[in-house]
């Protein structure tokens, strides 16, 4: 071999090397190009942008909340949201001491809030607010770490155990997409979760807000929460830390202490 | 008015908490890091003449403790597997989301140490081979091994302040959410880091030097340091303690709920147990002569260092946001995140040391410092 064909020999050997690298490099991450922010986003995956122009968001009715769960279960059902799992439910408060007691329900789910604590603490950029304000998490892109689920202060983010990643409330994005109202707005009976969009000044949630004096939990965390209640009692506003008591049983009571994290029961 | 009379909730569910054991192991790992290089720094840029013969030993255990430190990181996670996300997405969250510092600084910060200790034995390395290296490039060496050093400290510093930095920004933990968590975190691994020195250095000398004694100087100086150093450690949490609990808003009614129900594993096993009695003996000239003392007083600050990893992570998740009271929580004994896949990497730290000091000339480079001439 003289040098003329050894030159050319190496010069193929560089060429199909380099080629088969950056081939390797451009299907490494499940077959998406390498984007510093996030694949779905990048290439414009209208499930990822959601709907531009419009905010969307949720008004509670506490006056016309009766704690029947019907959202709780709707949204397990349509969103296939694993055993011992919620994406919302409705805690039941008893408020006073005896014997002046009463009852009070806080139905709560993700806040999709402005400034999301979940969104700015995600180091693969998995979680992300669409443009209409829906968080989302992209659990193909999620690695698990749980960063997000200790940020939120409001508790609305799980583990999945099916998909292994972070899981959270998507306000049915995949149903509000196509027009349709999220599971839990349409199946409560007392018409107490109200959807829509604070954009538009006639949507149903603008005129709430517009209407009632509205507040949301935990205003001192500073998330600018988008879920706005009407008729919030003022003890359970901030969500106080309180001594053990009915939960705790409760928990004793189903056996949940057996689980690795659990209440701190009697 | 106490809400704990007003407030009942009848039902609710228990919330994820995605931290376990793995994370107080980890944070631990890297503050050891940080406080073996910072003393090992003491003699190779602060030219403290006195630190010279652990420096490079010191420096050797800051690289292992690096090394096996993100292994803890991995196993916590849910999709392991996805590891590669990590560097290739979530850029744009580079400002806010401190775990995301992790890509460049636990890439940078072994890699310097590698360098600077291969800088470090290269005239050993060389020596093996029948070279002598010249006095010109023996000074050559020893001003980039400053010049690494002082790279070093700052990043050593920061590698160890992020992770410290990933808890202080949870603002919706009480007990995470201070200014002070980097500071303190920086604090507390200063005295496991010597606390760690004090017990290996003593094992190493014995057994795989060829002089086989022990530096008794050397353990009080290092005694005396931790002693320093829990000094240090005491009042930055002191501050953060008086501050938190008394001038705070609404986070103080959490944290007294949490000192108060955990009185007997924070205030008495982590800080009298773990933190006053080593002080006393570092401080106490009767206990510094005693070798056991001086071990004891190593043995018990690195443990209280863990304690208190262990209480500020797993403690603090404990504390309820929409629950009330605390959780708690038992550590599996098998599977990912368990009290076994701690204890592998312990092994795999305890297989790294045993790795990387015999590759390393180690003994013969602090033979220098304790062997005559005539002996050799």
């Amino acid at each position: 071999m003289d040098e003329k064909e050894l030159q050319q020999g190496r010069r193929g050997f560089v060429k199909k090397t380099t080629a088969l690298l950056s081939a390797a490099v451009l299907a490494a991450p499940s077959a998406k190009a390498i984007s510093l922010t996030n694949p779905g986003r990048e290439s414009g995956d209208a499930r990822y942008i959601g709907q531009e122009g419009k905010r969307f968001g949720m008004v509670m009715d506490l006056r016309k909340c009766v704690g029947c769960q019907a959202c709780t279960s709707a949204c397990k059902s349509e969103n296939r949201v694993p055993k011992e799992k919620f994406r919302t439910y409705v805690p039941e408060y008893e408020l006073g001491s005896y014997p002046n007691v009463h009852k009070a329900f806080l139905p709560q789910l993700c806040n999709h809030c402005a400034e999301p604590s979940c969104v700015s603490v995600c180091p693969t950029g998995a979680t992300f607010a669409r443009k209409d304000g829906i968080v989302v998490v992209d659990s193909e892109v999620c690695w698990g770490c749980g960063y997000c689920i200790n940020a939120c202060p409001y508790d609305k983010r799980y583990f999945n155990p099916i998909t292994n990643v972070a899981d959270k409330c998507t306000l049915c994005a995949h149903r509000v997409d196509h027009g349709l109202l999220p599971a839990c707005v349409e199946s409560c009976v007392g018409g107490a979760r109200v959807f829509g969009d604070f954009n538009d000044p006639h949507s149903a949630v603008s005129k709430l807000l517009s209407s009632f004096p509205t507040t949301v939990l935990k205003p001192a965390s500073g998330t600018k929460p988008r879920v706005f209640y009407i008729a919030l009692s003022g003890e359970i506003q901030s969500l106080p830390y309180s001594p053990k008591v009915l939960d705790d049983m409760a928990r004793k009571i189903d056996g949940i202490a057996t689980h690795e994290w659990s209440g701190k029961g009697e | 008015m106490d809400f704990g009379t007003l407030l009942h909730t009848i039902n609710s569910i228990t919330p994820d908490r995605p931290w376990g054991i793995d994370i107080p192991n980890y944070f631990w790992f890297t503050g050891s890091s940080a406080a073996a290089f910072i003393i090992s720094s003491f003699a190779h840029v602060f030219g403290m003449k006195e630190y010279k013969p652990i420096a490079g030993f010191s420096l050797l255990l800051a690289f292992v403790l690096l090394v096996a430190a993100p292994m803890n990181l991995i196993d916590d996670l849910r999709q392991p597997g996805r590891i590669i996300n990590f560097f290739f997405y979530g850029w744009e969250n580079f400002p806010t989301s401190p775990m995301k510092w992790g890509v460049l600084l636990l890439i940078a910060y072994p890699l310097l140490i590698l360098v600077e200790a291969l800088v470090l034995y290269r005239p050993y390395f060389w020596f093996s081979k029948g070279i002598v290296r010249s006095q010109e490039q023996i000074e050559k060496d020893h001003h980039l091994g400053v010049i690494l050093g002082a790279i070093g400290i700052p990043l050593a510093l920061s590698v160890h302040g992020y992770t410290g930095y990933i808890l202080g920004a949870v603002h919706a933990i009480p007990l995470f959410h201070t200014p002070l968590m980097p500071i303190l975190f920086l604090a507390s691994a200063m005295v496991s880091g010597t606390g760690l020195l004090i017990i290996l250095l003593p094992i190493f000398q014995k057994f795989f030097t060829d002089f086989k004694r022990v530096d008794m100087e050397m353990m009080q100086r290092l005694a005396r340091l931790l002693a320093w150093f829990i000094v240090i450690d005491l009042v930055i949490r002191f501050f953060w303690l008086t501050f938190a609990i008394t001038f705070n808003g609404e986070e103080k009614y959490a944290l007294k709920l949490f000192f108060g129900e955990n009185f007997w594993e924070v205030l008495i096993v982590d800080y009298v147990i773990c933190l006053f009695v080593p002080m006393i003996i570092g401080f106490t000239n009767y206990f510094v002569r005693s070798f056991k003392w001086v071990l004891f007083a190593g043995v018990l600050s690195a443990i209280g260092v863990w304690i208190f990893r262990w209480n500020t992570v797993i403690g603090g998740q404990s504390i309820g946001k929409t629950t009330p009271f605390l959780l708690e929580y038992h550590p599996h004994f098998t599977g990912f995140d368990s009290i076994l896949s701690v204890l592998s990497n312990w092994s795999l730290l305890i297989a790294l040391i045993a790795l990387v000091m015999v590759l390393f000339p180690w003994d013969k480079e602090m033979a220098n410092y304790y062997v005559k001439h005539e002996e050799r």
